[in-house]
């Protein structure tokens, strides 16, 4: 294929994404057109790197609940706290403050004690959120049931109270499991076992016994009596990223992806390598903030990426290094 | 009682330096790099992404141990580029192509949007 004259879509040789389902918390695509460690580093860092608000520090001033406090502190640590709006605050490590301020911390207190004679209810609605903070929906209580209440924290009798100050922080969940933006992350490859990288046990016949994955369809079966393919690599990935709540599922790619950008930039200026990258990848960015190719116009990394002129970036050559998913003939692209 | 604290996983110590290329004697053109409060996220990646890459003999990673997040890189050019350029490059191309990543999903996102918003307004009678 002569791609010198492939200047249709510039793009066509990168990274292709299909988006088959979406709503407010899930967001289902397929990736492909890349290698398996580009598609579960990227998995992995959405799972584990993307920052979100939780409750982090809980201070009871009365607990006569029928829970200890560490039992209380552990669930509130889990509720899904609104962290869309995050770039605004850092890191309570990373704060000037050296403990905890308005700038990197939001205070949520509750108090609530039983009074009637019937099982009082307590729950994330119930708390109030201090107005002194980054901005004016960061650390709010994500609310998504019908009736508006949020999760429940615990259940007061007649004569027993709550009452507790929490400080929500910035976190990532490779410090704790709470600050996780996704409760659940699909990926799947290959969903006829072509490539073998499943061993599948069987009583009598692993095809019949086996149900296929919808993605089987969206594939061709192998055909009868193929012969293995030794030098085959996956390159179609299934996502079905499911959202806490606390971050759309779109941002949390997004987000995922600046994140992954800047620990590669920060290895660039490591390697001591003149960059002025590290500077403009502070922060996760606004999605589409590089289409214009603003974001390299620095010396050395022009060009590449982002222009839609005539000659692809993703081109190619002629050397066998061109044919890779991200085809770079080595002088194209970043020079 | 004794264990470290989970930050320790991310965030880089005092005087820890982010990366640091140790040349390797015993082979030709070759050089280590230690990565520290990384793991296989970016190792995985950058190894298999130099494997692929031209001038690159040869390139492999390992995390030495699982609780510690220390990622070691070995690489072997032919000595037309240095290791420590090969890396460069191979960064240098990934963030490129994560960027495209970025404005592929951005764009079928809102293509989606629109299409599933075009859809509501017929089944509303608009």
């Amino acid at each position: 294929m002569d791609y010198d004259a492939m200047d249709m879509d510039t793009e066509a040789l990168g990274p292709a994404v299909k988006i088959s389902e979406a709503d407010s918390t899930h967001v289902n695509f397929e990736l492909s057109n890349v290698d398996l460690s580009f598609a579960n580093s990227l998995r992995r860092i959405i799972q584990a790197e993307v920052p979100t608000v939780a409750i982090d520090l809980v201070e009871f001033m009365a607990n006569t609940s029928v829970l200890a406090d560490e039992f209380i502190a552990h669930r509130l640590g889990l509720i899904p706290l609104d962290s869309r709006n995050i770039k605004d605050m850092p890191m309570a490590r990373d704060c000037d403050c050296g403990g905890h301020c308005d700038k990197c911390t939001v205070i949520l207190t509750l108090h609530a004690k039983c009074l009637g004679d019937e099982i009082m209810n307590v729950h994330a609605s119930d708390f109030s959120v201090s107005s002194a903070r980054p901005n004016q929906t960061v650390g709010n209580p994500i609310i998504t049931d019908p009736e508006g209440l949020g999760p429940l924290i615990c259940k007061l009798r007649k004569g027993q109270e709550l009452h507790i100050e929490c400080m929500a922080k910035k976190g990532i969940a490779k410090e704790h499991a709470k600050w996780m933006p996704t409760s659940a992350v699909g990926f799947e490859y290959d969903p006829h076992n072509k490539l073998h990288h499943l061993d599948l046990w069987y009583e009598t016949d692993a095809e019949a016994e086996w149900p296929k994955s919808k993605y089987a369809d969206w594939e061709d079966p192998p055909q009868e009596g193929e012969p293995f393919d030794y030098d085959a690599v996956p390159n179609r990935f299934y996502f079905e990223v499911e959202s806490a709540g606390n971050i759309d599922p779109d941002a949390i790619i997004q987000l995922g992806i600046s994140e992954l950008q800047q620990k590669l930039a920060k290895l660039i200026t490591g390697l001591g390598e003149k960059s002025n990258i590290d500077d403009q990848y502070d922060g996760p960015q606004s999605p589409g903030a590089m289409d214009d190719g603003a974001m390299y116009q620095n010396d050395g990394y022009q060009t590449a990426y982002g222009n839609g002129g005539a000659q692809s970036a993703w081109g190619g050559g002629a050397t066998a290094y061109g044919t890779t998913p991200y085809g770079n003939s080595g002088q194209g692209g970043w020079s | 009682m004794n264990a470290p604290d989970r930050f320790e996983l991310f965030m880089l110590g005092d005087n820890e330096k982010k990366i640091t290329e140790k040349i390797y004697a015993g082979m030709s053109n070759t050089s280590d790099f230690i990565l520290l409060k990384e793991d296989h996220t970016l190792a995985n990646l950058l190894a298999e992404h130099l494997k692929q890459a031209p001038h690159v003999l040869m390139c492999g990673y390992k995390l030495a141990h699982p609780n510690v997040p220390e990622v070691f890189i070995r690489i072997q050019t032919d000595g037309t580029i240095t290791p420590k350029e090969a890396l460069i490059e191979v960064c240098k191309q990934l963030i490129g192509a994560y960027a495209q990543l970025q404005r592929e999903f951005t764009r079928e996102y809102e293509l989606r949007k629109m299409v599933s918003a075009g859809n509501q307004d017929q089944a509303n009678g608009f």
